[in-house]
């Protein structure tokens, strides 16, 4: 699993071409909260890969000495695990017009920040399941990011989900950069909202 | 018009902290007379007065006062009689396979350790140091030799036993640690992998407290001769909303499917667009329990919704077989149930559940994947992504089921509201007949009779004194 933590290397903070992936990652990622709080789903699920993994586990309360296992492991415990048709399965329920837990729709706001962004070593992407042949025809990124959002609902619904992103992003053949493997960590053990209804 | 409720009765046999006032009234250390039990070992503490629970429901009449979500002495009542002699779900035994695991979590609002001793006895104990009231182990889960309070170091082993007491020197010479071990969870028994436990001494056994129940839930539990076993992990979030809303629907709402979950019917139908007429207008039976529990379930051979590989990995001739008919093509399919009074479970998401009590307007859901332990690795991974894509806090259809429960209870705020009777006549009197193929009281899915059984067994509970209070007979403590 790949974690903040756990980054084998460090983001590079100088050089014009780091600062321009730093810039077009930024945009991205600033792109797509725009998506997510202006009610357009379907451009937003256009970010992903077809090979998408997208994935938001459990965290749980452990002793220092056993804090490997205080994230649930793959296959574990989860928020969400996902597949890019999963997600679009999710998104046709929002559509549906019947989608009471959005219905009348939540306000959101999706605060992206503390991005860290690097280039990923060919082996790194087929750790995370990526095919050999995707790893070596693509570049792939190595992406972190803080979330803040906020959900107001109704008259006085407040809920603050507050976590950490690791994305892997992918080079496409049209040069544009999309989302791979996304690990999403909540910080939260007992989640404090009756429901998520947005995605991160 | 639901009846207003009756006057409240003050406790006649003992005054209020008259116990407590006794004990502690004589301060000169060298006369101290321990005219009782140390704290913590005797129940017998004067009640509060209680309530009478049937002025807010009628049963007979099916109208409910909404006052029962909302109103805080019944919730206090609720705590003392509902659920401190009832028999509650804990964890699954998988969760404990070794000596030392451990698993923290609610008995109402109290505070337990679930813990596999070196005796490989699974015990629960109110998680709370008998020295200060700290919080013993504040993990979820774990693995350990002995639980050490982090206030001043009191040591407890996985006995319960007080086993570690520092500068002990310092105590008088009737300071004895045999008393003052940790607080036993009274009885503690398991039905096929799930470990319930009581703090009432008195309590039947825990199948005779299930009763025609588990019957029911054998069809979701003993599909497999090797039993079941859950995913690793628990999920757990809170909502606005009084844990009866929850543990009711469980018991007996098929009605609301159709409606609430609309829009997660139209994902994942074939077409698009939504379950066919057949389908929506689904026959199937409800079980209605005395003891409070209840489940209903299709009987339609098309209303499945279940997971392609968790249905193609049965093999339903040898379901039949071993289950019954009855069972595989009722219980064990797109069914919902409640064990009395907070342990729901739905079959086809693979999903059990705990509605924790947090007062009467929250309740937090704890939540678990149940596969059988036989299962491929893959069909139980399919089982658990099936179950959170449906079922759990980002759930296509749970999602709406929050909204339900949270707007009913920031309702249930107003005067007016909670004086306007609340409709549960849907069956009442008409199909409450008896079926051969089922045990106990079944009529048809689309019906209160659950709900009534439900709030039945709740208004009896909450107007008999629980063991606790009965103040003349000796009570039945662990030790």
């Amino acid at each position: 699993m790949s974690t903040p933590a756990a980054a084998p290397a460090q983001a590079p903070s100088t050089g014009t071409r780091a600062m321009e992936l730093h810039f077009e990652v930024h945009v991205l990622y600033a792109n797509e909260a725009r998506y997510l709080d202006g009610d357009r789903f379907g451009d937003w699920l256009d970010l992903f890969t077809e090979d998408l993994v997208y994935w938001a586990p459990t965290r749980t309360n452990r002793l220092r000495r056993q804090q490997r296992l205080s994230v649930s492991a793959p296959g574990g415990a989860a928020f969400f695990d996902e597949t890019k048709d999963s997600l679009a399965w999710r998104v046709r329920r929002f559509e549906s017009g019947m989608a009471w837990a959005e219905d009348p729709p939540s306000r959101t706001r999706h605060l992206i920040t503390n991005l860290l962004v690097r280039p990923a070593e060919e082996d790194e992407a087929v750790e995370q399941g990526v095919s050999e042949e995707t790893a070596r025809e693509h570049a792939h990124y190595v992406a972190e990011t803080g979330f803040l959002v906020y959900r107001n609902r109704l008259e006085h619904e407040v809920d603050l989900y507050s976590g950490g992103r690791t994305d892997l992003l992918r080079r496409e053949a049209d040069g544009s950069l999309r989302v791979a493997r996304r690990t999403i960590l909540l910080e939260q053990n007992v989640l404090l909202a009756k429901n998520i209804s947005t995605f991160f | 018009m639901v009846k207003p409720p009756a006057d409240t009765v003050m406790c006649v046999t003992c005054g209020a902290q008259t116990h407590r006032a006794a004990r502690t009234g004589n301060t000169s250390e060298e006369t101290v007379t321990i005219t009782e039990p140390p704290a913590g070992r005797s129940w017998r503490a004067h009640s509060p007065p209680s309530a009478d629970a049937g002025a807010y429901l009628d049963i007979e009449r099916g109208v409910i006062d909404r006052r029962i979500w909302k109103d805080e002495g019944l919730y206090q009542q609720e705590l003392r009689r509902v659920f401190a002699p009832s028999w509650l779900f804990l964890a699954h035994e998988s969760q404990l396979p070794k000596p030392g695991d451990f698993f923290t979590t609610y008995m109402g609002e109290d505070p337990v350790v679930v813990v596999r001793g070196k005796d490989r006895t699974v015990r629960a104990f109110l998680n709370t140091c008998r020295h200060r009231g700290m919080r013993l182990c504040r993990a979820d889960a774990g693995t350990t030799r002995n639980f050490t309070c982090s206030y001043h170091g009191w040591g407890y082993d996985l006995s319960g036993n007080l086993v570690n007491v520092p500068n002990a020197e310092a105590y008088p010479d009737h300071f004895d640690t045999a008393d003052w071990g940790l607080r036993e969870v009274a009885r503690v028994q398991n039905h096929r992998g799930l470990v319930f436990g009581t703090w009432n001494p008195e309590a039947p056994d825990l199948i005779e407290a299930l009763g025609d129940m588990a019957w029911y839930m054998d069809a979701f539990l003993d599909r497999d001769p090797e039993g079941t076993e859950v995913v690793d992990g628990v999920t757990k979030w809170v909502l606005e909303g009084n844990w009866k809303l929850a543990a009711e629907q469980f018991a007996s709402d098929w009605y609301h499917v159709n409606m609430a979950h609309a829009s997660a019917l139209m994902v994942m139908s074939p077409t698009g667009k939504g379950p066919k007429t057949e389908i929506a207008n689904t026959p199937g039976r409800q079980f209605t329990s005395p003891l409070g529990h209840g489940a209903g379930f299709p009987v339609h051979p098309r209303s499945r919704f279940d997971d392609a590989a968790v249905h193609e990995h049965y093999d339903y001739d040898q379901l039949r077989e071993r289950l019954g008919s009855a069972r595989v093509e009722g219980p064990m399919t797109t069914g919902h149930a409640t064990v009395f009074p907070n342990f729901s479970y739905l079959p086809v998401n693979g999903t059990i559940r705990v509605w924790h009590p947090k007062g009467p307007d929250r309740m937090e859901v704890w939540t678990w994947v149940l596969v059988d332990k036989n299962m491929p690795e893959e069909v139980k991974q399919a089982q658990r992504r099936y179950n959170l894509r449906t079922f759990g806090p980002s759930g296509i259809f749970e999602q709406d089921d929050g909204e339900n429960w949270s707007e009913i209870q920031a309702v249930s705020r107003g005067f007016v509201s909670n004086r306007t009777p609340l409709n549960y006549q849907m069956g009442l009197g008409i199909h409450d007949d008896h079926d051969p193929d089922y045990p106990g009281r079944v009529g048809e899915l689309y019906s209160d009779n659950a709900a009534r059984g439900f709030y039945a067994r709740w208004r009896d509970l909450m107007n008999t004194p629980a063991w606790h209070e009965n103040h003349t007979t000796p009570e039945g403590d662990r030790d």
